[in-house]
C-alpha cells in the first residue's frame, strides 16, 4: 500500500437537522479541523456532540449544511478526490448470514475481485487480527472482541488510506478493551494509514491518537486540540506515564464541563 | 503483526455448557405424546363407531377408512387426482414464488412502487380469494388457465407482503457497512437486503403455500372433474363417507409433508440464525 498522503480538512463544518422544522437540531457549529495523513487523530467529546456525524461527514455519508470538506495532497497542496476510506462500527455490523472469512472478503467481493485472490487476503487479515482457524464460524458463534475483530479485518483487508473507527470498542467489556486497544494500536501502526477515531474514552483516545480533537456539547464545536507526545508502541504500561497522567488530567479537565452541560441539554430536552 | 501474547481473549464457544440429561420416560417423550395421543383418539373412535352401532354413512370406522383408502389409490384413480390436485398448487405457487419475491424486493426499495402498490395490495389483501372464484370461471373457464390463477392468487400476497416486511426490517447497519466497503445499490439488494429478508420470506412462502392449497382444493369442489376436492365432493355427494375420510387423510398427509418439508429448508437455510 502506498502512504498515505492526502489530509483531510474541516472548514467550518457545520450540520442542522430538520432545519425547516419548528425546533431544529444544530448538530455541529463551526467545526475547523485537519486531520494529518498518517496520523491517527481521536474525537472524542460527551454524547450526543455530532462526533459521529463528523465521521460520516468525512466518509461522504452525510452533506454538511455548512461549510467545507476538502482533500488535500500534501506534497503538492492540490485539492483531490475522496481517498479510500473504510469504518470499523460500534455495532459490528457484520453480517450474520456470512462466515468469517466471507465478511472479510465482502468489500473485495462487491469490487470484482478474483475468489482465490480474495480468499487468500481476506485470510491473511483475518491472520493479522489473531483470528486463524475461524474462518468459517458465522458471527454468531464469536464473542463480541472476537467479532470486532472481524470487523477490523475486514476494514483493513481493503488497504484504506483513510480507517474511520466509529467507537470501536464502545460494546466491549473494560478487559477485551484493553487487549483489542494495544492490538489496534499495533495494526494502525504497522499499516501506516490515517486513521479517525471516534471515542468517548479518554484513555482509548490517548493510547492509540497522535492528536486528540475535544469537543463540546451541542452544538458540536472543538474546544481543543492536543497533540499527544508518548513514545510508541503503546501498550498498558503506558498508562503508568507521568505524561499519561498529565494529558488524562488535562483532557478530563476539559470534558468535565461539557459532559456536564451535554446532561443538562439532555435534561431540557427531556422535559419539554 | 501485534503481540501475540496478550490476545488469550476467552472464546465463547470453547466448552459449550453440557446438556442437561434426564432419564427417559414415556410422558416427557415428545414423539411419544404426539403420536400416541393421535393413535388414542384412533382407537376411541374405532371402538365408538363399533359399539355404539351409529351407521357408517355418519361414522365410519377407521379401519374401513383404511381399506376405502387404499381402494382408492389401487383401483379408484386417487394417484391421478392427486397428481392433478398437486400440479395445479404447485404450478401457481412456484409462480408467486417468483414473482412474489421479485415483486416484494421492488416495493421494499423503491418509493413511488411502495405508494402504488399499498393501494392495491390493502384492497385486495383481506379479501378472500375464494370469492374471487365466480369471477375468474367467468374470464377464463374452469380449465387449467383457472386453476393455475387460483393458486398464484392464493399464495403470492402472504409472499410479496413479507418480503416486504422482510427486506424493509433490514439492520440498517448492516446496509451502511456494506455502502462503506464499496456495494453499489444492486449489490446492496443483492448481497444485503435480499439474504436478510430469507427468514421473511420464507415465512411468507409457508403461509402461501397454505392458501394456494386450501383455494385449489376448494376451487376444485366448485368445478373439478379431476382433484382431491372434486374427489371429496363427488364421494360426499353419493354418501361414501369413508371415501370422504380417505380424501381428507390424503389432503391431511399432504398438509404434513409440506409442513416438515419447509422446516428442513428453514433449518438449511437459517444455519446462521441458529448456530
Amino acid at each position: 500500500m502506498k502512504s498515505p498522503n492526502v489530509a483531510i480538512e474541516l472548514e467550518g463544518i457545520g450540520l442542522t437537522f430538520a432545519p425547516e422544522s419548528e425546533t431544529p437540531t444544530i448538530a455541529l457549529n463551526d467545526v475547523h479541523c485537519r486531520i494529518e495523513p498518517g496520523k491517527v487523530t481521536a474525537l472524542i467529546g460527551p454524547s450526543g456532540c455530532g462526533k459521529s456525524t463528523l465521521l460520516q461527514i468525512a466518509r461522504g455519508f452525510l452533506n454538511p449544511s455548512r461549510g467545507q470538506l476538502r482533500f488535500v495532497e500534501v506534497a503538492s497542496g492540490k485539492v483531490t478526490g475522496r481517498p479510500a476510506m473504510a469504518t470499523v462500527w460500534q455495532a459490528f455490523n457484520l453480517f450474520p448470514w456470512l462466515t468469517v472469512i466471507e465478511n472479510v472478503a465482502f468489500g473485495l467481493e462487491v469490487a470484482g475481485v478474483s475468489k482465490q485472490e480474495r480468499e487468500a487476503r481476506a485470510r491473511k487479515a483475518i491472520g493479522a487480527v489473531d483470528l486463524a482457524g475461524f474462518e468459517r464460524h458465522f458471527p454468531r458463534q464469536l464473542s463480541g472482541g472476537m467479532r470486532q475483530r472481524v470487523g477490523i479485518a475486514r476494514a483493513l483487508v481493503m488497504e484504506p488510506e483513510v480507517l474511520l473507527l466509529d467507537e470501536p470498542f464502545g460494546a466491549l467489556d473494560a478487559q477485551t478493551r484493553l487487549v483489542l486497544q494495544e492490538q489496534l494500536s499495533s495494526l494502525v501502526e504497522t499499516s501506516g494509514t490515517t486513521a479517525i477515531l471516534v471515542t468517548h474514552s479518554i484513555e482509548e483516545a490517548i493510547l492509540l491518537a497522535d492528536k486528540i480533537v475535544v469537543m463540546s456539547a451541542r452544538p458540536g464545536r472543538i474546544v481543543s486540540e492536543i497533540a499527544v507526545g508518548l513514545p510508541r508502541p503503546r501498550t498498558f504500561a503506558t498508562t503508568q506515564d507521568p505524561e499519561y497522567a498529565q494529558l488524562f488530567d488535562r483532557i478530563y479537565g476539559l470534558l468535565r464541563d461539557e459532559v456536564m452541560r451535554a446532561m443538562i441539554i439532555e435534561s431540557e430536552k427531556a422535559d419539554t | 503483526m501485534s503481540p501475540a501474547g496478550p490476545l488469550a481473549e476467552p472464546t465463547t464457544k470453547a466448552a459449550a455448557p453440557a446438556r442437561k440429561r434426564r432419564v427417559w420416560v414415556w410422558y416427557n417423550d415428545e414423539r411419544v405424546l404426539g403420536w400416541g395421543s393421535v393413535a388414542l383418539v384412533i382407537a376411541i373412535w374405532e371402538a365408538a363407531a363399533r359399539l355404539s352401532g351409529v351407521s357408517p354413512l355418519y361414522l365410519p370406522q377407521p379401519s374401513q377408512i383404511v381399506v376405502a383408502l387404499f381402494k382408492m389409490f389401487a383401483t379408484g384413480g386417487l394417484a391421478i387426482d392427486l397428481g392433478w390436485t398437486l400440479w395445479r398448487i404447485f404450478a401457481g405457487f412456484a409462480l408467486a414464488v417468483v414473482i412474489g419475491a421479485a415483486l416484494g424486493v421492488w416495493i421494499a426499495t423503491s418509493f413511488r412502487v411502495r405508494a402504488i402498490a399499498d393501494m392495491f395490495i390493502a384492497m385486495l389483501y383481506p379479501l378472500p380469494k375464494v370469492t374471487l372464484i365466480p369471477l375468474l370461471i367467468i374470464w377464463l373457464g374452469t380449465g387449467g388457465p383457472f386453476m393455475l390463477t387460483i393458486s398464484f392468487l392464493g399464495a403470492i400476497f402472504p409472499i410479496v407482503i413479507n418480503t416486504v416486511l422482510g427486506v424493509r426490517q433490514c439492520d440498517p447497519g448492516l446496509v451502511l457497512a456494506a455502502r462503506d466497503l464499496g456495494a453499489t445499490p444492486q449489490q446492496i439488494v443483492r448481497k444485503v437486503l435480499v439474504p436478510s429478508a430469507i427468514p421473511s420470506i420464507f415465512a411468507g412462502i409457508r403461509l402461501g403455500l397454505g392458501v394456494s392449497i386450501i383455494l385449489v382444493v376448494a376451487a376444485e369442489m366448485v368445478v373439478g372433474k379431476y382433484g382431491l376436492g372434486a374427489r371429496l365432493y363427488l364421494s360426499g355427494q353419493i354418501l361414501e363417507t369413508e371415501q370422504v375420510f380417505a380424501v381428507l387423510i390424503v389432503l391431511a398427509a399432504l398438509g404434513i409433508i409440506v409442513t416438515k418439508v419447509q422446516d428442513y429448508i428453514d433449518i438449511k437455510l437459517g444455519r446462521w440464525r441458529l448456530a
